[in-house]
């Protein structure tokens, strides 16, 4: 009997020696696993699974060492991939544990083996070592919901009413706001303006008028009887161009003498009246360019005959205008 | 010294009866010319005013035959000189030859050394070539070997282009074409004058030799002239204005015309504009300028002178187009 018992204990200290070593081993080797978190599922229904990679710490700290996770297809036999973590890397006992999670789901009903996984590892044993490890395969029932046919169909239910919350609306009730503020504001500024004054309407002054006004303004200047003869055909030619531009809407100011009269034509009907405009122009050109002293007598004479175009070209409705700015008329025919 | 009102009307009675001979030489050039009336004008205005004219147009428009008369009609030595790639300087100005007998360099003088030159399709020749005569345009002489010549006086120069073919041609560079005081652009005859054209030229008898209706020393006589006649400050401030318009548009309410013009024209352009005014006077028989005269010339002589941008010609826009826009919004005295 004492025999038997240290048979056994000899034995049993064999084996645990045995072991101890084995353990030692264990600790100091790579190993990779598959673990899913329920093998049981209904269908549709999603499980995590993890990867796990556990490496020494002298192997994993190997400037050649690479270990390269499992590319799992986003579809395979029975399964589905939903989503995949980012590998993570952890300490743990001297031990370097990298992990992905990989969220699977089936919509096959059965019992299916999800496949082992290839674990690729480069320079764990030597610098252009390249090592494969796998996975042990996962077997996962996936289970059909149960439905009791004997029982009678119930009626789809209705869209359930979400429970009202406040910060739900705080963009419209913001954007509300704003517009009260703004219009409050715009409110204030138009109350506490000061008052527009009302705008001083200046006199209207057709062209004629104008024109008019100028010549009586010319003569009781008497440039002429004060010598500056020039100044006094310079200004009378541009009454006159300044009337038929704004009378006729030609631009009388950049034209020459014989430019006018060809393009005053065919706006008014000046008949004899051309005559004097081009004898009054001829005789301005000469004082104006040529210094030429017309007598009192051509100076009075030309006066008088601008006065005269004037009457011929007045227009018989009296159209309004702006002065002294530009006016806004249609060309009219004379009388 | 101010002029007076009667240096004026002296002036004007002077110029009055001095310029006669332009009707006589209108007259006489009318007898071989028919139409080109304005080619002729200017052609006159450029020897007036002591400038040269460049003249644009397709071939067969009288061109030759109108300086041709003129230099018979003044009684001008007259020289036409065809442009060519292969020309150079020396076919046109003279050079020196080797006289075997008296064992000596001798000068042979170029077909420059007259009155009158045609120098035909002068963007033919390459750019020395035209640089020898626009330099001789506008020094009025020549030198070869050691010796400077000056040029016979009156002395014009009218160049030619044909503005259809552009191939193998020299064109002008902006410096050298602001030295022509015109530039001319001449079209067709009118059906009229065209008909005028083909009986006068089947009819070669009935046509009468244009005789010497002037002698140069007149014209020299009428330079003067038309450097006395009488220019009014308000002409002056005209001419500046339209000049100034073609640098500085925006002043001139132009802003549109700013983009359009790459450069405007020079001092050169205000002093032929001047010039040119006064030579048109003196032929209208006035002793003084008018701005009809400033702005009958001055296309011609502005056209060269104002430099279009590329957006100008990818819209086709002229510098006659320009130019119209400016003489529009100048106010004229």
């Amino acid at each position: 009997m004492y025999k038997q018992q240290v048979i056994r204990r000899i034995l049993l200290s064999f084996f645990i020696g045995l072991l101890f070593p084995l353990g030692l081993l264990a600790q100091n080797t790579l190993e990779v696993t598959a673990k899913a978190d329920s093998s049981s599922i209904r269908i549709g229904e999603q499980v995590k699974l993890h990867l796990k990679a556990t490496v020494p710490a002298a192997v994993f700290n190997k400037p050649e060492f690479r270990l390269l996770f499992p590319i799992v297809p986003d579809s395979m036999d029975h399964f589905e991939v939903v989503t995949r973590s980012n590998q993570d890397t952890l300490t743990q006992q001297g031990m370097k544990v990298l992990q992905q999670t990989l969220t699977i789901t089936s919509f096959d009903s059965g019992h299916w083996e999800f496949p082992p996984l290839k674990f690729e590892v480069y320079g764990a044993t030597g610098a252009n070592s390249v090592d494969t490890l796998f996975s042990q395969p996962l077997a996962f029932d996936v289970n059909t919901v149960s439905v009791d046919t004997t029982k009678a169909f119930k009626p789809i239910k209705t869209v359930q009413a979400v429970p009202w919350n406040i910060w739900d609306y705080w963009p419209y009730m913001a954007g509300g706001g704003a517009v009260v503020l703004i219009a409050l504001g715009l409110w204030l500024y138009f109350r506490k303006r000061p008052e527009k004054k009302p705008v001083e309407k200046l006199p209207l002054v057709t062209p004629y008028d104008l024109a008019r006004q100028q010549l009586k303004s010319l003569k009781a200047e008497q440039l002429w009887q004060q010598g500056d003869i020039k100044q006094y055909y310079t200004r009378l030619t541009d009454i006159l161009r300044t009337y038929f531009e704004h009378q006729f809407g030609i631009a009388a100011l950049e034209q020459t003498s014989e430019e006018l009269l060809k393009n005053i034509k065919p706006v008014t009907k000046l008949n004899q009246q051309r005559d004097k405009l081009r004898s009054l122009l001829a005789i301005a050109d000469l004082a104006k360019f040529a210094k030429l002293q017309p007598t009192a007598d051509e100076h009075e004479d030309c006066m008088h005959k601008a006065e005269e175009i004037l009457e011929w070209t007045r227009p018989k409705e009296e159209p309004v205008a702006q002065a002294p700015g530009a006016p806004e008329e249609k060309p009219q025919t004379g009388a | 010294m101010e002029n007076t009102s009667s240096d004026i009307r002296q002036l004007n009675e002077k110029i009055h009866q001095a310029s006669a001979f332009v009707d006589l030489l209108n007259m006489e050039l009318g007898k071989v010319i028919v139409g080109q009336r304005y080619m002729v004008e200017r052609l006159l205005i450029g020897l007036l005013a002591q400038g040269h004219v460049l003249l644009e147009g397709v071939p067969g428009l009288a061109k030759t035959l109108s300086i041709k008369s003129l230099s018979s009609a003044i009684n001008a030595k007259f020289s036409r000189i065809q442009f060519t790639p292969d020309l150079l300087p020396a076919d046109v100005v003279g050079t020196m030859i080797y006289n075997q007998q008296k064992n000596e360099f001798v000068v042979r003088k170029g077909p420059i050394f007259a009155n009158f030159i045609l120098a035909d399709e002068i963007n033919r020749a390459p750019a020395k070539v035209q640089s020898a005569l626009l330099e001789a345009m506008q020094e009025r002489q020549i030198t070869i070997g050691d010796t400077t010549f000056k040029l016979d006086d009156p002395f014009l120069v009218l160049a030619t282009q044909n503005p259809i073919e552009q191939e193998g041609t020299y064109t002008l560079p902006e410096a050298q074409v602001d030295r022509f005081m015109l530039k001319v652009v001449i079209g067709y005859p009118t059906k009229e004058e065209e008909r005028h054209i083909i009986r006068q030229n089947l009819n070669p008898e009935a046509s009468t030799p244009i005789r010497a209706v002037i002698q140069p020393g007149d014209i020299m006589e009428a330079r003067k002239l038309v450097r006395e006649v009488y220019m009014d400050e308000k002409i002056e401030k005209y001419i500046i204005d339209i000049v100034f318009a073609t640098r500085n548009p925006e002043e001139y309410k132009l802003q549109k015309l700013k983009p359009l013009i790459s450069y405007g024209g020079s001092p050169r352009a205000s002093i032929n504009l001047a010039l040119a005014a006064k030579a048109y006077a003196f032929m209208k028989r006035r002793g003084y300028v008018i701005p009809e005269d400033v702005r009958s010339i001055c296309f011609d002589v502005m056209r060269h002178r104002v430099g279009l941008t590329y957006e100008a010609e990818a819209e086709n826009v002229t510098s006659e187009n320009i130019l119209s826009e400016i003489l529009n919004a100048v106010e004229v005295p």
